[in-house]
């Protein structure tokens, strides 16, 4: 036990120093990218479709940062298994760090954009307040196993089924994404339409993100979507981990 | 994993198999194919290998044992269920004591990342703690004699260097039971004889071992048991200069009429 939060460890940080190494940016890569996909989507919805939401550009980040985890987990971690045969098949270690170290590092990168999108919220007029030291860490938390449970499913599936990549980054960053209130919030959807959207966990949880940090309110009741997802999918991931892992070696 | 294994057995394999399902060559490789061929694409037809068959075997604790025979004979899929890389099909495996596998030297080295930073994951993957793996870590670079290049990221080194830190960091793992496959020759002449030596140094404080090798000159050095595995079964079982002679014998009638190949056979014999 030990050991496999050691390996964790090791390899998230690996991982981080990977991905900047030899950049002149470095991690300033992790904050540019939303942003620029924020400020292109607010001159788009904003100034050309004229969206009408009051600190657009705040509603859009506090939705597009926690995204951007979400989405980039999954896609960068479906693959971990079958894209780390080499290892498997050589040295016995617990793998479930693998995919878990891939959704840990951006996490990471996600919490340490928090501080930039606080400096925005600043300058926009709003104040930090204390529900916010609860309500971070909860939500980081509520997240991390979300995406933890869909990751172990998923790349224990890909093993067996390569195309699930394929379909991941399909489902994820075409569907899925239009689909949740990241780029508009809840509000602006027609009242009718509101059960059918709050059926998709993630929307919960962006709203649970927008509301702490726009309007101050902890997540309360509104948040059942992603907690009972959350549980499911964690209690999924991990079972159908345990029942694939022992062919990993054999199927790579 | 639980055992109800006497203390001294450190392995013990009960009736246990291995198979493996190859798929069968599918033509269909695209979609225009397989829509052709439909039944034949889900008729999933598979042919069963048997790697290992109802394979009955005990390590004593201490013990060292070499594992000879032909390639795709079992040998190392021998060594995969011991390490718990892949489960075995039937059967059942006890293992007393912790497992350090040199399957491979250097797995999970990554080239961008230097030695040092190699080294401290590498010996986590492979079973020890951060902490432990901090402390061991100047006796891995002492014995991996890479000096100042340790803190060079790794594509640096070249393939003796790499190989003198993968063998550095799988001995230092503190193993209880340490399984070989084919990586004793690393690096110059000098560096071999200091490998070596530190097997046997390892072999007298106790640590089982399992040792496969085509190397047969090395088997009876090494060894305190030889078998030999040929289809997925343990056929020849002993003193390793017996098993590694009675099996070069019948390698050498069946290449009766190839009179060089016998020749190097008995040069190899005489060396025994």
């Amino acid at each position: 036990m030990r050991r496999s939060w050691d390996l964790l460890y090791l390899l998230t940080f690996r991982e981080l120093k990977l991905r900047y190494q030899d950049t002149i940016f470095g991690f300033l890569w992790s904050l540019i990218r939303p942003l620029l996909q924020g400020a292109v989507m607010f001159v788009v919805l904003r100034k050309f479709i004229r969206i009408n939401v009051e600190d657009y550009h705040l509603v859009l980040l506090a939705g597009l940062f926690p995204w951007t985890w979400f989405q980039t987990s999954l896609l960068l971690a479906v693959g971990s298994f079958a894209g780390n045969g080499a290892l498997i098949k050589k040295v016995y270690f617990p793998r479930f760090v693998l995919p878990l170290a891939t959704v840990l590092n951006n996490g990471v990168q996600y919490t340490l954009s928090i501080p930039v999108l606080v400096i925005l919220l600043v300058i926009g007029g709003y104040s930090p307040n204390w529900t916010w030291l609860v309500g971070i860490p909860y939500l980081l938390v509520v997240e991390a196993v979300m995406i933890m449970g869909i990751v172990l499913l998923i790349a224990s599936l890909d093993v067996y089924f390569r195309d699930l990549e394929h379909l991941t980054d399909v489902f994820v960053g075409l569907i899925w994404f239009y689909l949740t209130p990241v780029i508009y919030p809840l509000s602006i959807v027609p009242e009718k339409y509101h059960d059918w959207v709050l059926l998709n966990p993630m929307a919960s949880l962006i709203e649970g993100w927008r509301n702490l940090f726009l309007h101050n309110q902890l997540p309360g009741a509104d948040m059942a979507p992603a907690l009972i997802f959350a549980a499911g999918i964690a209690a999924l991931g991990s079972f159908s981990f345990s029942k694939m892992q022992g062919g990993f070696a054999d199927a790579l | 994993m639980p055992s109800d294994i006497g203390g001294d057995i450190a392995i013990q394999f009960d009736n246990v198999s291995k198979h493996y399902s190859l798929a069968l060559q599918k033509e269909a490789t695209d979609i225009k194919s397989m829509l052709l061929h439909l039944p034949r694409f889900f008729s999933n037809a598979r042919r069963p290998f048997v790697a290992l068959d109802q394979v009955d075997l005990r390590v004593r604790r201490g013990e060292s044992l070499g594992i000879i025979g032909p390639n795709g004979s079992g040998k190392s899929t021998t060594l995969r269920v011991m390490s718990g890389i892949t489960p075995p099909t039937s059967g059942k495996v006890t293992i007393n004591g912790r497992v350090s596998a040199m399957l491979e030297l250097g797995s999970g080295f990554h080239p961008q990342i230097t030695g040092r930073e190699n080294a401290i994951l590498n010996a986590v993957l492979l079973g020890l703690t951060l902490r432990e793996a901090r402390d061991v870590l100047p006796q891995i670079i002492e014995f991996s004699e890479l000096g100042d290049f340790i803190d060079q990221p790794m594509r640096t080194y070249s393939s003796g260097m790499f190989f003198r830190l993968g063998f550095s960091v799988a001995v230092h793992v503190q193993p209880e039971v340490l399984l070989i496959d084919e990586v004793l020759a690393v690096g110059d002449a000098q560096f071999q004889s200091k490998c070596m030596d530190h097997i046997h140094r390892l072999r007298a404080n106790g640590v089982t071992m399992v040792l496969v090798t085509h190397d047969m000159l090395n088997l009876p050095k090494f060894c305190d048991r030889g078998i030999l595995i040929e289809h997925g079964k343990i056929t020849d079982e002993g003193k390793p200069a017996e098993v590694v002679h009675n099996y070069l014998s019948r390698v050498e009638a069946l290449l009766a009429l190839r009179p060089e190949e016998q020749q190097q056979l008995k040069v190899a014999q005489v060396a025994i």
